[in-house]
C-alpha cells in the first residue's frame, strides 16, 4: 500500500515539476512577447544587441554552415537521384529533393546547429548570471534583463535561423539543379515548374513560421532553463543539460506538428 | 573588439533578404503570377486522381496545372485549369486532352495537338477530358492470369498427364541407356531388341555379298560392252546384216507385188497362158532367188545375234 502511495506521490511530484517548468517557459515567452510589443523596447541599445547576437549566431559560423550544407545536400541529392533513377522515378527526383531536404531536413539541421552552438552558450551565460546575482544587479540599476539581455537574444536567434535556412535552401536548390541538369540551361523551365508546384504560398508561409518557431525554441528555452537555475554554481551544468534536452524535444515536436499539419 | 561587426551583419542581412525576395519573385514568376493565364474547363466522367496541382503537359513539357475540381448541376465533373500564355499557343480547337494515370507516379493531363494549323483554343473554353487508366485493366488481366494458372495447375497436378508423360519419358530414356540403346527404348526390352539387332547384322552380311555380286556383274558388263561395241564387234556386223535384210525385204516385197499382179492377170486373162506360164516361171525363179537370199541372211543373223527362240521366220506366201 505504501508502495502505491509512494508511486502516486512521485508521479504527482513529477507532473507538478513538468507543469511548473512548462508554465515558467510559457510565462517567460508571454513576457517576451509583451516586451516586444512595447514601443520602448525598440531603442538603439536593443537593436545593437540584436545585431551582435546575429553576428555571433549566424555570421561567425556562416562559412562552416555553408560547407556543412553543401556536404549534406550533396550526399542526400546524390542518393535521391540514384535511387530515383533506379526505380524509374527520375521525373519526381526534383520534387523529392525539395520536399525532403529544403522543406524538412535543412531547417531542422540548421536549428540543431544553432542550438548546439548558441543555445548551450546562452543557457550557460544566463545560468551564471542568475547564480552570481548579476540579473538582480541589472534590475536594481533599472536595466530590465528581458529588454536588454533576453529579447535581443531571442530576436537574433530567430533571425539567424531564418537567414541561415534561406541561404542553405537556395544553395541546396542550386546544387540540386547542377546535379540534375549540369551547367546547361535546358532544365530551367521544368525546374521552375517543379519549384512552382511545390512552393505554393501556404508552403512558403509554413516554412517561415516553422523556422520562426525553431529560432524561438533554440533561444527562449535555454534562457528559461537558465533562469530556473538555483543559486548554486554546481547547478549550472544541470541547468544546461535540462535546457538542451527541452530544446531537442521542442524541435522534434515542432517538426512533427508541421508535418502533421501539412500531410494529415 | 570585433572588426567590422556591423558591416558583416549588414552584409549577411542584405544577402538573406535579397535571396528571400529573389526566391519569392522566382516562385511567383514560375507560378505564373506575372503573366496572363488562359483558363480552361475540362469535362470528365470521374474526378478520380485529379487534384489541384495536377500538371498539364504538352509533349512532356508542363504548360499549366489544374486549379480546381467541381461538380456541375448535372452531376458531371468540371475541372478548372490554368495554362500559361506561352503554353496556350499549343492548344488548338482540335487538341485532345487525356488524363494519364500511371500505376507508379502522379497523374497528369496530356495535351496533343495533331494539327497545328487549326485555330487556337479561346479562353474559358470547355473541352472533353479522355481517360487512359491502366489500373482499370488490371482486374481483367488478373482474371486471365488466374485462368492460365489454373490450367497450368491442372496440367502439372500429381496424377496429371504431364506427370505420367514425364514418367514414361523417364522409362524410355532409362531403356535407351541399355545395351541396345534407342532400339531398346522403342521396342520395350532387351529381348525384343536383340532379333532386330541380329537382323541388322544379317543384312550387313547380305549387303557385303551383294556388293561382290554387283562387282562381278560390273566386270561382265564391261566385257559385254567391249564385245558388242568394238569396231569389229557384234553390233557393227549386225548393223550391216540388218541393212542387207532391209534391201532383200524390199526386193521380196517388189516380187510379191508382181506376183499379185500376175496372179490377177492369170485369173482374169487365161488366154495368154503361154505368156503367163513364162512369166510365172521367171517369177518363180526370182522368188526362189529372193527367198534363198533371205534364208542366207537369216542364217547369218541367227549365227551372230541371239534373237531369241528360233521359231521366228519370215513367212512367205
Amino acid at each position: 500500500m505504501d508502495l502505491i502511495i509512494n508511486l502516486v506521490e512521485r508521479t504527482g511530484a513529477k507532473a507538478l515539476a513538468w507543469w511548473s517548468s512548462i508554465y515558467s517557459v510559457l510565462s517567460f515567452l508571454g513576457e517576451a512577447f509583451a516586451t516586444l510589443a512595447m514601443p520602448a523596447t525598440w531603442n538603439r541599445a536593443t537593436l545593437d544587441t540584436i545585431i551582435k547576437q546575429i553576428y555571433f549566431t549566424a555570421v561567425q559560423i556562416l562559412h562552416v554552415y555553408l560547407i556543412y550544407v553543401v556536404v549534406i545536400s550533396w550526399v542526400i541529392i546524390s542518393i535521391t537521384l540514384s535511387t530515383a533513377r533506379n526505380v524509374g522515378l527520375f521525373d519526381q527526383a526534383t520534387e523529392m529533393i525539395i520536399r525532403v531536404l529544403v522543406l524538412e531536413l535543412l531547417p531542422f539541421l540548421t536549428a540543431l546547429l544553432i542550438a548546439l552552438r548558441s543555445g548551450s552558450a546562452i543557457n550557460t551565460e544566463v545560468a551564471l548570471m542568475k547564480v552570481y546575482n548579476e540579473l538582480d544587479a541589472l534590475a536594481h540599476c533599472k536595466v530590465e534583463p528581458m529588454r536588454f539581455e533576453f529579447l535581443p537574444r531571442i530576436a537574433g536567434g530567430v533571425a539567424s535561423v531564418l537567414g541561415l535556412t534561406i541561404m542553405g535552401g537556395v544553395l541546396t536548390l542550386l546544387l540540386a539543379y547542377l546535379s540534375i541538369y549540369g551547367l546547361s540551361a535546358s532544365g530551367l523551365y521544368p525546374f521552375a515548374t517543379t519549384i512552382a508546384s511545390v512552393f505554393n504560398m501556404k508552403v512558403l508561409l509554413g516554412l517561415a513560421v516553422k523556422c520562426g518557431f525553431f529560432g524561438l525554441a533554440v533561444t527562449a528555452l535555454p534562457i528559461a532553463a537558465g533562469l530556473e537555475t538555483p543559486k548554486k554554481p554546481f547547478m549550472v551544468p544541470v541547468s544546461v543539460l535540462r535546457g538542451m534536452m527541452r530544446v531537442f524535444l521542442a524541435l522534434v515536436l515542432i517538426e512533427v506538428l508541421s508535418l502533421a499539419l501539412k500531410y494529415i | 573588439m570585433f572588426k567590422h561587426l556591423h558591416l558583416k551583419v549588414g552584409l549577411f542581412v542584405i544577402a538573406v533578404m535579397a535571396l528571400a525576395l529573389g526566391f519569392l519573385f522566382y516562385v511567383l514568376n514560375a507560378r505564373g503570377f506575372f503573366e496572363q493565364q488562359q483558363h480552361l474547363n475540362l469535362a470528365a466522367g470521374s474526378a478520380e486522381g485529379i487534384t489541384p496541382g495536377v500538371p498539364i503537359t504538352f509533349s512532356g513539357m508542363p504548360i499549366g496545372q489544374v486549379t480546381g475540381v467541381t461538380l456541375n448541376d448535372g452531376g458531371g465533373i468540371v475541372i478548372q485549369a490554368e495554362v500559361n500564355a506561352d503554353g496556350a499557343r499549343w492548344l488548338r480547337t482540335d487538341s485532345s486532352f487525356t488524363l494519364d494515370k500511371p500505376i507508379v507516379g502522379g497523374a497528369k493531363i496530356k495535351v496533343s495537338s495533331a494539327n497545328l494549323d487549326s485555330p487556337q483554343l479561346p479562353d474559358n473554353s470547355t473541352v472533353l477530358l479522355l481517360t487512359s487508366d491502366p489500373s482499370q485493366e488490371i482486374p481483367v488481366l488478373i482474371d486471365r492470369v488466374k485462368t492460365i494458372l489454373a490450367n497450368i495447375d491442372h496440367i502439372t497436378r500429381q496424377d496429371g498427364e504431364l506427370a505420367s508423360t514425364l514418367a514414361n519419358t523417364r522409362t524410355i530414356t532409362t531403356r535407351m541407356t541399355g545395351k541396345y540403346g534407342v532400339l531398346e527404348g522403342v521396342l520395350g526390352s532387351e529381348e525384343n531388341a536383340r532379333p532386330v539387332a541380329n537382323s541388322l547384322k544379317n543384312l550387313e552380311n547380305l549387303t557385303t555379298r551383294l556388293n561382290q555380286v554387283s562387282a562381278k556383274v560390273d566386270a561382265m558388263l564391261v566385257k559385254t560392252d567391249r564385245w558388242l561395241f568394238a569396231a569389229d564387234g557384234v553390233s557393227e556386223q549386225s548393223r550391216q546384216s540388218l541393212a542387207q535384210v532391209h534391201a532383200m525385204l524390199v526386193d521380196a516385197q517388189g516380187s510379191l507385188k508382181r506376183v499379185d499382179a500376175l496372179l490377177k492377170n492369170a485369173v482374169d486373162i487365161s488366154a495368154n497362158i503361154k505368156d503367163g506360164t513364162q512369166d510365172l516361171a521367171k517369177l518363180r525363179a526370182e522368188v526362189d532367188e529372193s527367198v534363198s537370199k533371205a534364208n542366207d541372211l537369216l542364217n547369218d543373223i541367227n549365227r551372230m545375234w541371239p534373237f531369241g527362240s528360233g521359231d521366228k521366220q519370215i513367212k512367205l506366201p
